[in-house]
């Protein structure tokens, strides 16, 4: 069986603590998340928001980063399905199933990006309006979960039935994913009030979910890390055996 | 890069014990788990769905496309649990509907046409979830989240969800059309000729309900008789013919490349899985 390529795949992994640091600077700039925006704020509040002069740039400059570096990541994304891929499995179920996640977050993501920009873009326009694309950009980021869970709980599931001596990835990370996804649930009910845990701002919604998504990155950054490089010292290996036989 | 092979399944065959104990034995040692487990997700997907979308949350059958300012407030005002609540499920557990497109896309890897097909349709169909379900779930959120917004801003969300629902239509048109594609070329007899015709039909509900972005009432319109009504029905039988279709694809699975065995009548699936 000829071996997997695996060049530049250690590249693709140290893209990520870059990424990270990035998306928590726009995270951080972005004076709607700062605190974040209260879902009870009256249309003439959202358009203040909008219209004053400290937060115009700190909006525009904070999403047009994240519109850039948003999709970051896919790549690792692909290297947790290529690590799947190695596993004891009969069929490429799993591998398929996270590629078909891996898009859709991003994708939403987009979606919540162009309505915060598109507020902040003439925010001279009537208020009505404006808090209609602060809503629609809230509710959109707030509720981007599907993909995230679904690709958890497939991770999980594939980590549970590789079946091998030394498995790709240890048994707690299929735990770990199940309790991001868990984790991660509150924040689809966000449309149910606007005050309380639940609500955009809450500590659901808002901090519960964020929170889940910023320790699996980084968590599953170090567990795929991990499997890589261990990949490649077994390929080393049994290159070595080869020449010396 | 293939993936390492487990070793052939347990001899044993499934204990006949309560529910709960041949279910355990499946998830340990049956040689098409992950396939059956895709295929269950697939079926509680769907199960769900037409539970929230026409008990729960009450969206569909679709209102009406002519409906005045006040009568869309309405539309939205006594709906203002049931979509955040059912749709929230739909987020919930959406995501697991990624196995189904990794199911279908199986079947055309099994098939004797290229790869392209499987990951062409694998493409199509994943992204197919936002404009075909999730605009649709968040438009009508958002519009329920403030009942005493500006009437005009509640119908441009009326006419959004429902429009963003059954007005984009290019990625099931297509992909229907790569999965017909792969079943009349396939020379492995993966699934029979028929259902690849019965996709051209799926695909063809498509091309009707593209006139709802130019009619407001008629048959044509978002809700009328053909471009829903006659849909939905096709869509009903062509989602329960494909879920028999691969489970009977399952049943046959013999891990081989060549043509797929058919199933011997006096083989009962539990046995055969064993065997």
């Amino acid at each position: 069986m000829a071996r997997r390529r695996t060049d530049g795949e250690v590249i693709l992994l140290w893209t990520l603590p870059v990424t990270v640091i990035i998306w928590i600077a726009s995270f951080l700039l972005f004076p709607g998340f700062n605190p974040p925006m209260s879902p009870t704020m009256s249309a003439e509040q959202v358009a203040a928001f909008y219209r004053d002069p400290a937060h115009i740039p700190e909006i525009r400059y904070s999403m047009i980063v994240f519109n850039w570096f948003g999709v970051s990541l896919i790549p690792i994304l692909a290297l947790i399905v290529l690590q799947v891929r190695r596993m004891a499995h009969r069929t490429p179920i799993f591998s398929y199933a996270l590629l078909g996640c891996a898009a859709g977050s991003p994708a939403l993501f987009l979606v919540a990006d162009v309505c915060w920009l598109l507020a902040a873009f003439r925010p001279e326009r009537s208020p009505e309006l404006t808090q209609l694309f602060n809503d629609f950009g809230w509710i959109t980021f707030t509720i981007l979960v599907p993909f995230l869970i679904g690709q958890s709980v497939i991770l999980a599931l594939a980590i549970y039935l590789d079946d091998q001596p030394r498995p790709v990835f240890s048994r707690w990370v299929a735990y770990f994913n199940l309790l991001v996804a868990a984790a991660l649930a509150p924040a689809a009910f966000v449309g149910v009030s606007l005050s309380g845990p639940l609500a955009w701002d809450g500590v659901l919604s808002f901090w519960l979910k964020n929170i889940a998504i910023a320790v699996w990155i980084v968590v599953m950054g170090v567990a795929v890390g991990q499997a890589i490089y261990r990949e490649r010292a077994e390929n080393r290996e049994s290159g070595d055996e080869l020449v010396s036989a | 890069m293939s993936a390492v092979i487990t070793p052939p399944a347990s001899p044993a065959a499934p204990p006949s014990g309560p529910l709960h104990q041949r279910i355990a034995w499946h998830w340990r040692h049956n040689p098409k788990r992950e396939l059956w487990l895709a295929w269950w997700a697939l079926v509680v997907f769907y199960s769900v769905f037409w539970l929230i979308f026409f008990v729960i949350t009450r969206v569909q059958p679709p209102p009406q496309p002519t409906a005045d300012l006040a009568a869309q407030v309405h539309y939205f005002h006594v709906r203002h649990l049931g979509v955040p609540v059912g749709f929230a499920v739909i987020f919930c557990i959406g995501g697991m509907i990624a196995t189904n497109n990794a199911l279908i896309a199986y079947s055309m890897r099994r098939m004797s046409v290229s790869p392209a097909f499987a990951y062409s349709y694998l493409i199509m169909y994943s992204l197919s979830a936002i404009p075909g379900l999730l605009l649709l779930c968040i438009a009508l959120i958002v519009g329920t989240l403030r009942p005493e917004r500006d009437p005009e801003a509640i119908s441009w969300l009326y006419d959004f969800a429902f429009l963003s629902f059954d007005g984009t239509m290019g990625v099931f048109l297509i992909g229907s059309l790569i999965w017909m594609l792969a079943i009349l070329l396939d020379k492995n007899r993966v699934f029979p000729k028929w259902f690849g015709y019965l996709n051209l039909c799926n695909g063809l509900t498509e091309v009707v309900v593209a006139p709802c972005w130019i009619f407001r009432r008629g048959v044509l319109a978002w809700n009328g008789q053909i471009a829903w009504w006659l849909d939905m029905v096709v869509f009903g039988v062509y989602t329960g013919a494909f879920i028999y279709m691969l489970r009977s694809m399952i049943l046959r699975e013999d891990f081989g490349t060549g043509p797929l065995p058919e199933l011997k009548p006096e083989l009962k699936p539990d046995v055969k899985a064993a065997s």
